[in-house]
């Protein structure tokens, strides 16, 4: 066979590709019949209401002299990673709001941090494209710093976001800036798969976030600058599961809705997204009119722990509460006394949902809980 | 926490910051300038009764209320009340004038402490007194009173039944007496700054008002008023103790226990509950409230309200000392963490100019040379000392010596004659010494007679002045340690170092964290893949590092270096197979029209189809091998491991006639690089076992620091010349650390995701590549594209990046070197961008190179200043400033040296821009312009 009839042979292929995607795309459509809003209107819902001490700041987590980046829950005890401009993670306990630990990093440029399932480990990386482990542990060295326990090389690019498999302290996912993910093992240090990269399902620009599925830590899904959002078997590496088109810019920030069936999006194009993983339906978009022409982006999400809730940082200072039902703003943590100072870049909720942590370009990072006697949604 | 009292308290806030008065006729708020937020002016008071309260910032008193009360008549006679009430109207007014200079509250605090002495033994009607006074007094003070008591009160009130009025006074009381107590820490904050004769002032009503604490008060003013001071003859006058305000502080800490020992917070307690103590303003904090009074202590043990603030000197001491409650509230590691901040953090350093040496106030820098020496003056409280730079001798101001410190650090002025306040006509240093020490040298068998004036070093041994030879050691005698004890003398210690080990220290010194901010200089440099930024950021480590790649490093430099040469290999291998074919077709086009058959066509590789290109069977194999590998990707798995392995074959190979003959032809190889023949031309002796990268292989190898985008080298420009140093301000430049950052190209251009991260930067240096003009290579959509601009779009794309506003850019016009020479053969206007270049000298140019050299600049060179002002017009359309250009030659040291120097330059001006006018700036440019060429 020739290469010139390969080359036809493969042109025909990939028109009769992309003939399907639109036919599917169309069939979709078709069948879209509605949104999760107007079904919820419909069904006479309304929208959650806040009244004015529901929610409020209860600690204030000073300590960062940059801007705070990331951060992550611990699933208990209570504890907080955070990583910063200033190059250091710190550990805090959000109970008494104190530092456990402050470790300088060796590339001061990091961009996310994680906590490991049982907390006894973090996990950060960034520009250095290299995700250490850092042993909370391990005796500090001579310095006073605490030795990296573990150096996972192998991307390309940037580290731009990582999360340890749920009820898993060695196996970790990253995202990265040349176009794929990893699945490492923590033991080895090696990568156990990479999702993307040189196959064609796999993201065409730089992937920017990952969540992991709660109640099925084989999926993981992903964000990435080509406007896609991607679903992945941690076992099946070869190609996505799913590719997920609606938004108009790259993806910053995806997170897995409660239930495992769904996640949400968030974008530079100033939406987030709903998805269905099940049927890879678009199920709600959520997006709040501006004055003006500059349309915010959206940093950072993450949902309530009954899903009800959407919280939302934009780069306009603003963090919108949307009620995920009615695609209803009901809150804007901006307009709450004692809010940040600059932008909100990073969200978490604890993993009882008792609590949502913020941290922002303002250095500090915000506990925000329910005033109120009311049920936490 | 119900929310009017979030609301009121913004409104509390707003009167202060809101007042647009009439200027004030008085200088008294102009010396300090001082952000009425940031003053620590009220305790941090929440409801105890919410888990989920937030703290709340207690409204601020005003000034005038204490001497109001007084008035209500229940302690003071008012004829010695009325000069600070008026004061007190003019503080209110200056207060709203966000300069919150509060020097009369702190002596309102006094007598308002006198006050609550009396009151405490007063019971509970004359209280109640008390606060309808005030009420009636004045009306918007008694308004905000109002608030204070609803706002701050309130819970107490709601939840221990308001009938309970003593109860509801005495929370009074301890709440006006946090109020006038923080009133007395910012008062010492705003004297300290210089608000000398002001304070001088307030103290003359203070001799009117009590005279039991005025007589504390006024040596306070007066040390700090010389310590701000450069004034070398106002210190002269007042040899008053610096250990005075210690004392005086300590007093007044007193005072304030004696008066209610409640927390401050939830006004319960007594004055045996065990409290913690925040170490600005001096607030106490029970058990149940510090951690929420206290937040996360980012900076130790303060408050909320004081975080930012520097400490109360009286508590450096104490800094990094945990109390016993903080360990029982808190783990291990949170204490320890706290404790940290509380020793590490900027804010709680001592501030440089309380440290006067030799009548100088200190900066940073010195401060730093001063605690980071190696035998530096313990325990370094605020106040005047005196330095004998070649004996390190130390002392107080006016005292004989405390200590024998490190000699010749570079603090402070030179020392004067009277410093330890001597009489006795005997001279060490120039120094008249006291009693004591002419004691101890008379004991010690040094001859004094005469009133000598002794040459003393750091070893003790001493000379007369002008005369050239040692007359003996002071500390050489058994017994002059002794007797220094007795006379509680320094003597010096163990470990006195050597000048030149001092030196070495200095150069391996570690800055502190919290210096590290203020002196660490980013320098962040791009290009475009290929433009040489890695060359360039490996000669700095060159340059600048004493160890510029560590064993580790160097070995894996090795193995990177041996395995880029098998790549090359390859490269040439891959060559010469298609040169082989193409001349074997031409062979068999040949042989065909000579009418001998060719055998098939696999059959080339016989003796028939032999050509230049063609190798043996053994190399064949190798050659098919390697080629192999490198096409399924793992060469750098297998190659380092197995170069000795095939270091035999490959020198062979290398021998071979057909690779010298495909390696002449290395012009036609594109996947070549220009520095491959630096290595193929040695390669048996790289791929030797033993094989050790030089520095200059080091710098010639590809993708040596690529190996995760990012990477940086932090180093100090070393003080070459002597006379640089005789500059005071080059001085402190050792200290200026720079940072090179150097990051991969490679999707820069696309997205500037993380761009951001690098808005720190003080700079950045974009690197061109200048013999870039006449090469091409794939752009993102698979487009041929000339390099340059390439370069040219990253160039724009992070220029107008909304990260790099008003940043500082250096463009380096790299590979100098090859462009001088390449331009000679090809013209630059190859690149569609330089199409209009026309050099004015082509008639020169036939001429040998020499003589260019000497008439008139060359090809390269004008081409240099074409494309710097190509790039120099590009810049300013589209930001409007001025591009500073360099060349350089990245394979030159001397080059890159001077443009990192270049660098440090701009920075240095832009410093200075920011100080002077814009006429002296325009004078520098100038200067500019004839360092770049």
């Amino acid at each position: 066979m020739s290469v010139a009839e390969l080359k036809e042979r493969h042109a025909a292929a990939t028109e009769t590709v992309n003939t399907l995607r639109e036919r599917l795309k169309q069939k979709r459509l078709q069948l879209l019949d509605t949104d999760v809003a107007g079904y919820a209107r419909s069904q006479g819902r309304s929208p959650v209401t806040f009244g004015p001490t529901d929610l409020v700041c209860c600690r204030n987590l000073q300590g960062h002299t940059g801007k705070v980046y990331s951060l992550d829950w611990t699933p208990e005890r209570n504890r907080i990673v955070s990583a910063s401009q200033d190059g250091r993670l710190i550990v805090w306990n959000a109970l008494t709001s104190q530092k456990t630990h402050a470790i300088k990093l060796p590339c001061a440029w990091v961009m996310t941090c994680a906590f490991s399932p049982t907390g006894q480990s973090v996990a950060c990386g960034g520009l250095d494209s290299v995700c250490s482990i850092f042993n909370l542990n391990s005796p500090t060295e001579k310095d006073g710093n605490l030795p990296v326990s573990r150096m996972l090389n192998g991307h390309k690019s940037y580290v731009s976001a990582c999360q340890y498999v749920p009820d898993e302290e060695t196996h970790l996912i990253t995202s990265s800036g040349d176009q794929t993910c990893v699945l490492w093992d923590i033991t080895t240090g090696l990568r156990t798969s990479v999702f993307g990269g040189e196959f064609q399902s796999g993201h065409t620009a730089d992937v920017l976030s990952v969540s992991i599925n709660g109640s099925n830590s084989r999926m993981f899904v992903s964000g990435s600058c080509d406007s896609t959002a991607r679903l992945w078997d941690s076992r099946v590496a070869s190609r996505a599961v799913g590719t997920f088109h609606g938004h108009e810019g790259d993806v910053n920030a995806v997170k897995f809705f409660p239930d495992g069936n769904r996640f949400g999006t968030g974008s530079d194009d100033g939406t987030c997204r709903l998805f269905d993983i099940r049927t890879g339906h678009q199920l709600q978009v959520y997006y709040q009119q501006h004055g003006d022409n500059e349309v915010p982006h959206v940093t950072s999400i993450a949902f309530s722990i009954s899903g009800r809730l959407l919280f939302a940082g934009y780069s306009n200072r603003d963090c919108y509460v949307w009620d995920t039902l009615l695609a209803k703003v009901v809150l804007n943590l901006r307009s709450l006394q004692n809010s940040h100072e600059g932008r909100i870049s990073c969200l978490g909720l604890s993993a009882d949902g008792s609590a949502l942590c913020t941290g922002s370009s303002d250095t500090n990072l915000k506990i925000w809980a329910f005033g109120g006697h009311r049920r936490v949604i | 926490m119900p929310p009017p009292e979030d609301v009121e308290d913004g409104t509390q806030y707003s009167l202060a910051t809101e007042y647009k008065g009439p200027p004030l006729p008085y200088d008294l708020p102009r010396a300090i300038p001082i952000n009425v937020e940031r003053i620590p002016v009220a305790a941090v008071v929440t409801d105890i009764s919410c888990k989920l309260s937030l703290p709340v910032v207690q409204p601020i008193l005003t000034a005038d209320q204490p001497s109001k009360k007084l008035k209500s008549g229940v302690v003071l006679d008012p004829a010695t009340v009325s000069p600070t009430s008026v004061i007190g109207f003019d503080e209110e007014r200056v207060r709203d004038s966000e300069n919150g200079a509060s020097l009369l509250s702190g002596e309102l605090s006094s007598s308002s402490s006198v006050l609550c002495a009396s009151r405490s033994n007063s019971n509970g009607n004359s209280n109640e007194l008390l606060s309808n006074g005030v009420g009636g007094s004045d009306s918007t003070i008694e308004f905000r009173d109002s608030f204070d008591k609803s706002g701050v009160v309130s819970d107490v009130n709601e939840k221990e039944s308001v009938d309970c009025d003593e109860l509801n006074q005495q929370d009074w009381v301890s709440n006006e007496s946090v109020s006038s107590l923080d009133y007395r820490s910012s008062r010492v904050s705003s004297s300290k700054r210089g608000q000398a004769s002001n304070s001088n002032v307030t103290n003359d009503y203070d001799d009117g008002l009590g005279g039991d604490t005025c007589d504390s008060k006024r040596p306070h003013n007066v040390t700090f008023c010389d310590i701000e001071s450069d004034d070398v003859g106002l210190v002269d006058d007042e040899n008053v103790s610096v250990d005075e305000p210690q004392i005086m502080r300590a007093k007044r800490e007193l005072q304030c226990k004696g008066k209610r020992g409640s927390c401050y917070r939830c006004f319960k307690g007594n004055r045996f509950t065990e409290k913690e103590l925040c170490i600005v303003c001096d607030s106490k904090y029970c058990s149940n409230c510090v951690l929420r009074a206290m937040g996360s202590m980012p900076e130790g043990r303060k408050c909320v309200t004081c975080i930012g603030f520097p400490i109360d000197e009286s508590k450096r001491g104490s800094l990094g000392k945990c109390s016993r409650m903080l360990k029982r509230l808190l783990n291990e590691l949170e204490v320890r963490q706290i404790m940290k901040a509380e020793k590490l953090c900027e804010a709680n350093q001592l501030p440089p100019e309380y440290v006067c040496v030799n009548g100088k106030p200190l900066c940073h820098e010195e401060l730093v040379i001063l605690q980071a020496c190696p035998n530096p003056p313990k325990q370094l409280k605020p106040g005047n000392y005196w330095y004998d730079k070649v004996s390190g001798l130390w002392g107080k101001e006016g005292q004989k010596p405390s200590k024998i410190i490190s000699p010749h650090l570079n603090v402070g002025g030179p020392i004067r004659l009277d410093a330890s306040n001597g009489n006795t006509q005997v001279y060490i240093n120039g120094r008249e010494i006291t009693k004591v020490e002419l004691r101890m040298l008379q004991l010690a068998g040094v001859q004094c007679a005469g009133n000598p004036h002794f040459w003393v070093n750091e070893d003790g041994s001493y000379q007369e002045e002008g005369q050239k030879n040692t007359k003996g050691y002071i500390w050489g005698k058994a017994g002059t340690k002794l007797v220094c004890a007795v006379l509680s003398l320094p003597v010096p210690s163990r470990y006195s170092n050597s000048f030149e080990e001092q030196l070495s220290s200095l150069s391996s010194r570690t800055v502190p964290d919290y210096l590290e901010q203020r002196t660490l200089q980013k320098l962040l440099l791009v290009g475009y893949s290929g433009s040489g930024t890695s060359t360039i950021f490996k000669q700095a480590k060159i340059l600048y590092k004493d160890v510029p790649f560590s064993e580790d490093e160097r070995e894996n430099i090795k193995l990177k270096i041996q395995s880029n040469l098998y790549n090359y290999l390859g490269v040439i291998l891959e060559g010469r197979e298609r040169f082989e074919d193409e001349s074997s077709v031409e062979m068999e086009k040949k042989q065909s029209s000579d009418d001998t058959e060719a055998v098939a066509g696999s059959s080339t590789d016989d003796i028939n189809g032999k050509t230049t290109y063609s190798i043996g069977p053994r190399l064949k194999a190798f050659s098919d091998w390697l080629l192999k590998t490198m096409v399924s990707g793992n060469l750098e798995a297998i190659f380092p491991a197995a170069s000795r392995e095939y270091a035999p074959l490959v020198e062979e190979l290398w021998k071979d006639a057909a690779i010298q003959a495909t390696y002449n032809r290395k012009s036609e190889l594109e996947m070549l690089p220009s520095v491959a023949s630096y290595f193929l031309e040695r390669a048996v002796d790289i791929l030797r076992i033993d094989y050790e990268p030089s520095d200059l292989d080091i710098l010639y190898a590809e993708g040596v620091t690529s190996s995760n985008g990012l990477a940086c080298v932090d180093f100090s420009f070393p003080q070459t010349a002597p006379d640089d140093s005789i500059d005071v301000a080059d001085q402190h430049d050792s200290l200026l650390r720079y940072q090179l950052i150097r990051v991969q190209a490679k999707g820069i251009g696309e997205n500037c995701k993380w761009l951001e991260m690098f808005e720190d930067v003080g700079m950045v240096i974009f690197c061109v590549s200048l013999s870039d003009y006449d090469q091409y290579c794939l752009d993102g959509n698979g487009y041929s594209t000339n390099k340059m601009l390439l370069s040219r779009k990253l160039f724009e794309t992070i220029v107008v990046h909304p990260t790099f506003d008003q940043m500082n850019f250096l463009l380096i016009l790299n590979k100098f070197d090859l462009f001088e020479e390449k331009i000679e053969r090809v013209p630059l206007t190859v690149c569609d961008w330089f199409d209009d270049f026309c050099p004015v000298i082509s008639r020169n140019r036939n001429n040998s190179n020499s003589s260019n050299i000497n008439h008139s600049p060359s090809l390269g060179h004008l081409a240099f200043h074409y494309i710097g002002v190509k790039f120099k017009r590009l810049y300013s359309s589209l930001t409007g400033r001025k591009l500073y250009v360099t060349p350089v030659k990245g394979l030159e040291p001397n080059s890159v040296d001077a443009a990192l120097k270049y660098s440090r330059e701009i920075l240095k001006w832009d410093d200075e821009r920011h100080n002077f006018s814009v006429s002296e700036y325009s004078f520098y440019s100038t200067d500019a312009g004839s360092f770049s060429h």
